[in-house]
């Protein structure tokens, strides 16, 4: 509970910021100030120690799952924090600075909710909390015309299926024998599902899969995650989406759990598509920041195993996957977003120019993969096994395995660039770094290995 | 047939032809004024079931404040039968066929359920009245209350952010 009531009144205390902060930098110091706050508040409510002692009614939980995954969320926005402050600084001539800090967390305490929901009003309160900041953040390059056109895009379409997701849950309260909002009080027990509870779970299904951005309902991804400023990209491409994958499988795994079997066909058939297209499609991208954001559909793909799986593996691979992808896709982003090249060509040569920049982007290219000894590997090892485990459709593991050898092909072509291809003359390669800014790239690479080599760290936390 | 059924008859037409009227028309203007006919009709409707609360709230804020900024919106683009580009002819019988498939599953699917022979309770009941509203509200949904402030808020926020002048 203390995760979303800090992360709502920072985030009115860095809106009041905008007034009494005049220095521009100092936004950013009291931003992370309160990301480490939130940690630590939510470190010490896993350890028992609550701050608010309220009455909620079961309308959230916070159990270890939540938890755990909250503390990743939160670690992984300080990190964040620390390495693209300079760059959130940096959007719109920088002058909406402690807005946009705000709204982060704003999304955070939709985060919170989404890892805690127990009733389908808190769901859709966390997913649309969640989605209206990001709404604006896309849109926070105002003379952009691409983020306008992105802000626009990801606004109409997200308004469609937030409409969809509301009408599915409308069907499963009025279908329902209870008429109750509570997610594990549908009373399915008796393995047949009602009309109207069926057409509502379709219906979240399809608004879902549009959050989390997996196929068919992906086409909104490539243009906004391309349109949007790069700092922000990095920030809904990674957390918001995997608190999107959270949520997913928190209310398919206690409300729609006993009667998997119904409606797994349908899961499998956007699984494999998600895995597909995302794929395929990244390997024809010229631009990292696009080919990221088809890469980013393929990982979806991955996370989707554990909505088909739905077992204790499933739930260790989801927080293992969460952690794994964001840590390396918010490295290569800040990267990225110091960078004046998106091209492929832009990373030509980057490994003589600057050593620890190359290195590090290769660990986080290696774990997207899923390259042994990172942590990239151990997650989709946790997925796949929890595929196998669930003992149904075992054809889904192998082609999920043939899209990872897919996958290959495009991050290995980045790496290429950075190693073997010299500095092409006609482009400007020129990066802005300093030595905080390497050590940070050093620490977050360090983490992937260390979840490599040791997942129990993380994953041992469940049982606590 | 009592008065409450054909006051129930009357609304559904009166709801229905307004919705085709919203999706019909070739004028914009004309469209949000049938728009305000088929909120009106379910205004009506709610009053039927006894939900006043619901009913105001329904005219106050639908027909009233987001019908006007409609209407703004509408009229500070200008848009008129002529600015509007010509669509693609087989885009539009795409739209169509797929918009006819989904209704025609919903209907096919939703038909056969159980919940078509129940009968809503019309004219009496205190579940839509004030009273009840707010003690429902401020005790066992306070929570999701308090919290949708949180999203009103970053809404706030985020129209500042947007509409602020550089």
């Amino acid at each position: 509970m203390s995760a979303i009531i800090i992360s709502a009144i920072w985030g009115v205390v860095m809106m009041f910021g905008g007034v009494f902060l005049k220095k521009s930098s100092s936004p950013k110091y009291w931003a992370i100030a309160g990301i480490i706050i939130l940690l630590i508040a939510n470190v010490m409510e896993f350890f028992g120690w609550q701050f608010f002692n309220i009455d909620t009614h079961g309308m959230v939980r916070f159990d270890n799952f939540t938890l755990v995954f909250n503390t990743v969320a939160f670690a992984c926005t300080l990190l964040y924090f620390l390495l693209n402050g300079r760059d959130i600084e940096k959007v719109g001539n920088g002058n909406n600075i402690s807005e946009y800090f705000a709204l982060i967390f704003f999304v955070l305490c939709g985060v919170a909710i989404s890892s805690s929901f127990k009733t389908l009003l808190m769901l859709f309160l966390g997913i649309e909390i969640m989605s209206i900041p990001l709404y604006i953040l896309t849109g926070s390059d105002k003379r952009n015309l691409k983020s306008n056109e992105a802000s626009l895009k990801y606004f109409l379409m997200g308004a469609f299926s937030t409409g969809i997701m509301l009408m599915g849950i409308a069907f499963i309260y009025g279908g329902n024998n209870l008429a109750s909002f509570y997610i594990d009080n549908l009373q399915l027990g008796n393995g047949t599902l009602p009309v109207m509870v069926g057409a509502g779970l379709v219906m979240l299904v399809v608004s879902m899969s549009f959050k989390v951005s997996a196929a068919p309902f992906h086409f909104w991804t490539p243009d906004v995650y391309d349109g949007a400023p790069t700092v922000f990209t990095s920030f809904m491409a990674t957390i918001v989406k995997v608190a999107g994958f959270i949520a997913f499988i928190r209310l398919f795994q206690s409300s729609f759990g006993v009667i998997q079997s119904q409606w797994q066909g349908l899961i499998v058939i956007i699984t494999a598509a998600t895995l597909l297209i995302g794929n395929l499609t990244a390997v024809f991208q010229q631009s990292v920041k696009r080919m990221l954001a088809y890469s980013s559909i393929a990982q979806a793909g991955f996370m989707m195993l554990a909505l088909f799986a739905l077992n204790d593996t499933a739930k260790e691979g989801l927080i293992l996957y969460a952690a794994a992808y964001s840590l390396a896709s918010i490295g290569l982003f800040a990267i990225l977003a110091r960078m004046q090249d998106y091209t492929i060509e832009g990373f030509n040569g980057l490994g003589q120019r600057q050593p620890v920049l190359a290195i590090t982007a290769t660990v986080f290219l290696l774990s997207l993969t899923g390259i042994p000894l990172t942590a990239g590997f151990t997650a989709k090892f946790y997925m796949l096994l929890a595929a196998v485990k669930n003992g149904h459709q075992l054809w889904l593991v192998i082609f999920a395995v043939l899209c990872a050898a897919i996958s290959a092909y495009y991050y290995f072509k980045i790496i290429q660039a950075i190693y073997f291809k010299e500095p092409t003359e006609n482009i400007n390669h020129q990066i802005d770094v300093n030595r905080r800014f390497e050590w940070l790239l050093i620490i977050v690479a360090g983490l992937i290995v260390l979840l490599g080599v040791l997942p129990g760290l993380l994953v041992d936390w469940l049982y606590y | 047939m009592n008065i409450t059924q054909i006051l129930f008859w009357f609304l559904s037409v009166l709801a229905i032809v307004g919705a085709a009227g919203v999706v019909g028309s070739k004028n914009p203007v004309y469209s949000v004024l049938w728009l305000i006919v088929v909120f009106f009709a379910i205004s009506g409707h709610y009053i039927l079931m006894n939900a006043q609360f619901l009913a105001i709230v329904n005219i106050i804020v639908y027909a009233g404040a987001i019908m006007v900024l409609f209407l703004f919106v509408i009229m500070l683009m200008n848009l008129n039968a002529d600015a509007e580009p010509a669509k693609n002819m087989n885009l539009k019988m795409a739209g169509t066929i797929a918009g006819m498939c989904l209704m025609l599953v919903f209907v096919a699917a939703l038909s056969r359920s159980d919940e078509m022979n129940r009968v809503s309770q019309m004219n009496g009941g205190d579940i839509g009245l004030i009273g009840y509203l707010g003690k429902v509200l401020f005790n066992d949904y306070v929570i999701p209350f308090e919290i949708s402030s949180v999203l009103f808020l970053s809404a706030m926020v985020g129209a500042v952010v947007i509409g602020k002048k550089e």
